[in-house]
């Protein structure tokens, strides 16, 4: 019986001991996540010899019960920008040591205590060339049903974005965004909303453009880039185009905290962040990597369109997420 | 009890007691019994003590209706499971057991086939630019694309589709169970086949469609998938509010109440259905 207990303690020390070089990195799954895995993981795998396992689709429930259960199984996570502030507030994450990650070159923009980012998009105006007759020129005709008749498509959950979009459609200038006057979005929204088809992941939005389901829509740009490389006939407008992120954060209580440290400062060079974004058509987070990526690439990227730019602001979302989310959902089901 | 055992060979005993029933027991205990008591606590404890969550929930219009939704979807896909899977298991229940097993197989199989497949599969006939849609537009039956999807109807579709196996089921069981012979009976004393359907048969196999019922209307509630998938954000189902609630709105108090009531009425259900159609017959129909 001893011999026994002996042999399976042994088997577990084994087992954490064979834990030590590996670590757990998880996304959004589908084309964003190959793309992190070919283009981030890989090459950490090889230089660091750290084995990263694959997990998702980011959970922030799940995340929520990782911490607070003290069994926390993964180490790095992909999460929405404006959630990691509202999580680094809650104690969920770990604050990132700058001694491992070099902070230089990071886009401050999407650099906090708690979180490096991990790319960053804009939503674009994309529509249908098929459905659609004439170019839309701004968010303002996503809101003319006259003009632009047809199912129109927005992102599906209470987020950064199609608030905005309604305020800007209806006249209120960009520099007057924040605080969002909620009333005011959702009766501009009011006067489309049985034209509304909502997108709740990435591939919906392209599968709805790209059948025509919907005429146009609040796209990723990443998303559009797809498209257009599938040879798609889809128009883009870059008019006011509206930027948000995903960062990277460690959550409270990793196992592998040192080895996600070292993943991130992988994750975040010039070199790593050039070969995500040339696979995956999202933009750089290190403002060095633009020199490593080719001439056509960079020209595709939000970068590229920072005249009327508008950068969605994460600290108002992040203070502000839950009581937009309960106006949002209660409008939605109404 | 104990006296009439003695005389039975020991397999043919009834088990009346829990010993046969442990693994079971401590399975059911560990795994659902201790986390929906946990589920419970949450939602009396956070974000601090008290009744609030349930305050909310009751007190709120949005989830008022999002309450109503739930049972109007429940309720609309048992009504329409009920009417069509009748002919199909009346049709099995008097078919010759060869063809009928064929019948049983191909139903039993589409409940084998996955459910995110299944789902996706009717995306792709009912909307507007879908199959249905598109076929009926070609041959000038309609000149706009009917609304299918993204509503009361897509998840009406979707869901009876998915249902149909578990009503069809114990309805097969119960119309076998009925002799044939009360049918000629009536036909003989002149009843029209109507008649004979409506004072014969459906009395008769009213506690199938009780059991197939009550089955389809408690699963319906919980439902997640399809209705996300099929229908719009006004048709938004309690399953899919929790689901917001917990995972992206991390507010796991108002989650778990909401959860608790879901449970609590599923119960409740399941009490009435005992005393209408009496334990025996609930049972021995599945």
């Amino acid at each position: 019986m001893k011999l026994i207990m002996a042999g399976i303690l042994a088997g577990l020390l084994a087992a954490t001991a064979a834990r030590a070089d590996e670590m757990v990195f998880t996304s959004w799954g589908g084309t964003t996540q190959e793309a992190q895995t070919k283009s981030w993981a890989a090459p950490f795998e090889a230089s660091s010899g750290i084995k990263v396992l694959q997990d998702g689709p980011t959970d922030y429930g799940k995340l929520k019960a990782m911490v607070e259960g003290g069994s926390v199984a993964w180490d790095v996570i992909d999460v929405e920008m404006d959630f990691a502030i509202k999580a680094a507030k809650d104690g969920l994450l770990e604050p990132i040591d700058f001694n491992v990650v070099p902070k230089a070159g990071l886009d401050p923009r999407f650099t906090t205590d708690h979180a490096v980012g991990s790319f960053y998009y804009s939503f674009v105006l994309a529509w249908n060339k098929g459905a659609v007759s004439g170019e839309p020129a701004g968010w303002a005709d996503m809101f003319d049903l006259t003009k632009f008749p047809g199912k129109r498509t927005f992102y599906k959950w209470s987020a950064p974005g199609v608030i905005e979009i309604a305020l800007l459609a209806d006249g209120v200038p960009a520099d007057k965004l924040y605080p969002l006057d909620l009333d005011r979005a959702f009766k501009k929204l009011d006067t489309i909303k049985s034209e509304i088809v909502w997108w709740d992941s990435g591939a919906q939005s392209q599968q709805l453009i790209a059948s025509g389901e919907a005429a146009f829509g609040q796209l990723w740009n990443g998303r559009v880039f797809a498209l257009e490389q599938d040879g798609a006939d889809v128009g883009v407008s870059w008019n006011q185009n509206m930027t948000a992120a995903d960062v990277l954060v460690i959550p409270k209580g990793s196992k592998n905290k040192a080895s996600a440290m070292k993943f991130l400062a992988a994750a975040t060079s010039p070199k790593s962040q050039a070969m995500f974004a040339e696979a995956s058509g999202y933009a750089p987070i290190n403002t060095a990597a633009k020199a490593e990526m080719p001439a056509d690439v960079v020209k595709s990227l939000p970068d590229a369109y920072v005249d009327g730019q508008i950068n969605l602001d994460m600290n108002y979302w992040a203070e502000n997420r839950d009581a937009i989310a309960e106006r949002w959902y209660a409008w939605q089901a109404k | 009890m104990s006296g009439n055992l003695l005389h039975r060979p020991s397999i043919l005993r009834r088990p009346d007691g829990i010993g046969g029933a442990f693994p079971a027991l401590v399975l059911i205990i560990l795994f659902f019994v201790v986390p929906v008591v946990g589920l419970l606590l949450r939602s009396v404890t956070e974000p601090v003590p008290g009744l609030q969550n349930y305050a909310t929930l009751f007190g709120d219009g949005t989830y008022a209706r999002v309450f109503f939704n739930t049972f109007l979807v429940a309720t609309v896909v048992t009504a329409v499971t009920v009417v069509v899977a009748f002919p199909v298991a009346w049709m099995l229940a008097i078919m010759p057991p060869a063809l009928g097993s064929i019948v049983f197989g191909i139903i039993i199989l589409s409940m084998w086939t996955n459910l995110l497949t299944r789902t996706y599969a009717w995306m792709v006939l009912l909307q507007r630019t879908g199959v249905i849609n598109r076929t009926l537009m070609d041959i000038g039956l309609i000149s706009e694309p009917l609304p299918l999807i993204n509503n009361l109807t897509g998840v009406t579709i979707g869901m009876v589709y998915i249902m149909l196996p578990f009503m069809i089921l114990p309805l097969v069981g119960t119309l076998r169970a009925i002799d044939p012979m009360t049918l000629r009976a009536a036909a003989l004393c002149g009843a029209s086949p109507f008649d004979a359907f409506r004072r014969i048969l459906l009395p008769l196999s009213l506690p199938g469609i009780a059991a197939g019922g009550l089955m389809v209307f408690v699963m319906s509630l919980g439902y997640f998938v399809t209705p996300t998938l099929l229908g719009g954000t006004s048709n938004m189902m309690l399953a899919a509010m929790i689901a917001q609630m917990i995972q992206s709105l991390l507010n796991w108090g108002l989650g778990s109440a909401a959860a608790f009531i879901l449970l609590l009425v599923t119960m409740a259900l399941y009490a009435l259905q005992l005393r209408l159609v009496g334990a025996k017959r609930t049972t021995g129909g599945i």
